[in-house]
């Protein structure tokens, strides 16, 4: 067995895929890892992957031409979930999806299609919960600020959406695990950023009217709910415990 | 009865979102819109739901109204005029800026905007189109807005707030005439089915325009919906359904909302109702709503008059098959879609898989949960490749008796919310007899 080992990154993972692919070992014989993942196996062959842009847009494109579009979304959202054998799952479906065609998306019952439609699934849900979640505040500047903290990377796929409807307002979602941010400019385009630098979120000075909102929203959210009906378990159900912290209405 | 004046925004909020929340509609869907440059907010198909109150229910939209004074004095309500509570009223600019300050923030997906009926319904309409236009054309918010359409306003009225709103309702509230008559006697069938009516048609006449016109609103264009009161007057199951039926039917309804009645008023024709809001009736009730607007089901297939009522241990689908049992088992590889939706435990998502999946392989039990059918319920009633999953008996007695477990575990979640313990070891939950002096005693001294 032969382990090529990439860091987590769509590009990492299509140059991993490309190295082990072009090996010309067998399929059989190869799989993908994260590096510093897992545990190191006994006879097995570590290969770290040389990662150069151009491994990664010769799969894109074969991706792009032999499978379609919708492939190509789906193992890229793939990549950004949080499971640790993304890497493997995503080149033993495209062994399929190449060979098939788009036509593979259907093919559920497979396994190796299955894994990536629950990845898919799991990381779709959550952008879309969070997309519902998350709460901003808005700075001195005028400036809103949201914080996430979810378990998959779907902040990028958030942007698109707050994009079209805050256009005009200057805005910046926060990752707080992955340490990365989203951010937009008032008119403009976004973009993602790497935020190494401790503390510049504590500088973000609060604005004045935003104690007033936050206090209104409260009393909105408990005066809406009928006492007779109250039911946590199903609150719980729809709104799960974990991104409650990041809520105005539940600090 | 007078508004209080001097009233802060703070305590506004929390009286007239008090008075808002019996009513259940609160879906921001049906509607796709981009934002526009100068705009603020887009709108989503799907809907988003934003938070979820302690009761469970999604919050989408600002939930208010614009005042809770009112001139009727319908029994079921709490800002009826007959109640000793407190008034007021916001003004148009206080739910302009509260609208959209929380939207900014990412609190609410727009506003739904109700009424109690302040001097006469044209005034109440008038001030709630005077609050949508400020907020549409002065602060610029391109969200959703739903509305309620007061029944009585001048029609001409209803067609402007059209013009502005994504959905307008107008709430049945009781099923039959009579029920209205007790219980709201300033309100008339008539009153309440026009402005329906008034907004179909609005809504027909635009889909009938070969070019419509480019940058103009268009009218009402997530559709109308509507709500019933479950439970405050004796009207059965069968005839809730048949009502619902005929709204999608014959008002093009995108939605029939059921709401378990909540007694906030001690009146002696409201029904007592000891162990609190028949959820359980309600959930059926949604639940056969679901099958008629998704599965295909007709009421008359559901219920009759033979049997008004939905079963309170059985879901209606499950309900439906066992009654209906010459018709399975369902072979997944060849039925119809139309088939397989009517099978228990199979859903719409799981439907349309298997009937995407099927074309290019054969399906076996095992694919069948990865595409998502609860088998827990499905395999009475599906064989794969001619072959059940076990061998079972398709026995009217033996499959209710098994199906019972968990559904009769499921309505009595419902029905007791929170009343559930841990079971220990030392539970007692089964013995009915107490035990005598003697054995406890028994007990204690360590003799067992």
């Amino acid at each position: 067995m032969t382990v090529f080992t990439c860091t987590d990154t769509f590009e990492g993972i299509l140059c991993g895929v490309y190295d082990a692919w072009m090996s010309r070992l067998g399929h059989r014989n190869v799989s993908l890892e994260l590096s510093g993942m897992g545990n190191v196996q006994m006879f097995t062959e570590y290969r770290q992957v040389q990662e150069t842009a151009e491994k990664a847009e010769k799969v894109i494109h074969s991706v792009q031409e032999k499978a379609g579009q919708q492939v190509y979304e789906q193992i890229f959202r793939a990549s950004l979930s949080h499971e640790e054998q993304k890497a493997d799952r995503i080149y033993r479906f495209l062994i399929y999806a190449l060979h098939y065609g788009s036509v593979i998306l259907e093919q559920i019952q497979i396994p190796a299609v299955y894994e990536i439609f629950q990845m898919n699934r799991n990381v779709g849900n959550e952008a879309h919960l969070l997309i519902e979640f998350i709460r901003f505040s808005q700075t001195k500047d005028g400036v809103l600020f949201g914080v996430v903290g979810p378990k998959n990377d779907v902040t990028i796929l958030m942007a698109p959406h707050f994009a079209d409807r805050l256009c005009g307002e200057n805005w910046i979602i926060y990752d707080e695990k992955r340490k990365k941010a989203v951010v937009h400019r008032a008119g403009g385009a976004w973009m993602v950023v790497e935020i190494e630098e401790e503390g510049w979120k504590e500088r973000m000075e609060m604005s004045g009217d935003q104690q007033e909102f936050e206090s209104l929203w409260k009393t909105f959210h408990t005066h809406i709910a009928i006492e007779e009906r109250t039911n946590p378990v199903c609150q719980r159900g729809h709104l799960p415990l974990r991104f409650r912290p990041y809520m105005t209405e539940f600090q | 009865m007078l508004i209080q004046e001097g009233m802060g925004v703070q305590e506004k909020l929390a009286l007239l979102a008090d008075a808002a929340k019996y009513d259940v509609a609160c879906t921001s869907s049906g509607v796709d819109r981009k934002n526009k440059p100068g705009t603020l907010g887009n709108a989503v198909s799907a809907g988003l739901c934003h938070s979820f109150a302690a009761d469970g229910r999604c919050i989408s939209l600002l939930k208010i109204l614009f005042t809770n004074q009112c001139i009727y004095d319908c029994r079921y309500c709490v800002n009826r005029r007959s109640n000793d509570t407190r008034r007021t009223a916001f003004t148009p600019d206080e739910v302009c800026r509260l609208t959209i300050e929380f939207y900014r923030r990412n609190y609410i997906e727009g506003l739904f905007l109700s009424s109690g009926i302040l001097h006469s319904p044209d005034y109440t309409m008038d001030l709630l189109y005077q609050t949508l236009w400020k907020l549409r054309n002065e602060y610029r918010f391109n969200g959703y807005i739903h509305i309620k359409a007061i029944p009585g306003a001048d029609p001409a009225l209803v067609e402007r707030v059209g013009l502005l709103a994504d959905r307008m309702s107008v709430n049945l509230e009781l099923p039959t005439s009579e029920g209205l008559k007790r219980l709201a006697p300033a309100k008339t069938r008539e009153k309440i089915l026009r402005p329906m009516r008034q907004i179909q048609r609005g809504i027909q006449a635009q889909r009938q325009e070969i070019i419509p016109y480019r940058g103009g609103r268009r009218f009402v264009p997530a559709g109308q919906s509507t709500q019933m009161i479950v439970g405050a007057t004796p009207e059965n199951d069968y005839q809730m359904i048949s009502v619902a039926e005929a709204l999608y039917r014959n008002y093009d309804l995108k939605r029939v909302f059921y709401s378990a009645f909540v007694r906030v008023n001690d009146d002696s024709l409201l029904p007592a109702l000891p162990g609190g809001p028949p959820l359980l009736r309600e959930h059926r009730l949604y639940q056969a709503d679901w099958l008629m607007r998704f599965y295909g089901f007709e009421a008359g297939e559901l219920l009759s008059s033979k049997q008004p009522n939905f079963n309170v241990f059985l879901d209606p689908k499950c309900d439906w098959a066992l009654r209906h049992l010459e018709q399975f088992p369902v072979e997944i590889n060849k039925a119809s879609y139309g088939m397989l939706l009517r099978v228990p435990g199979v859903g719409v998502k799981s439907a349309k898989r298997i009937a995407a999946a099927r074309r290019s392989a054969v399906l076996d039990f095992p694919d069948l949960k990865r595409i998502g059918v609860v088998l827990k319920r499905a395999v009475y009633f599906i064989t794969c490749n001619g072959r059940m999953m076990y061998p079972l008996k398709i026995d009217q007695d033996f499959i209710t008796s098994q199906l019972l477990g968990d559904e009769r575990r499921n309505a009595w979640d419902i029905s007791q919310r929170d009343a559930y313990r841990q079971m220990s070891m030392f539970d007692d939950g089964f013995m009915q007899v107490q035990p005598d002096p003697e054995e406890k005693a028994g007990v204690l001294a360590g003799q067992l």
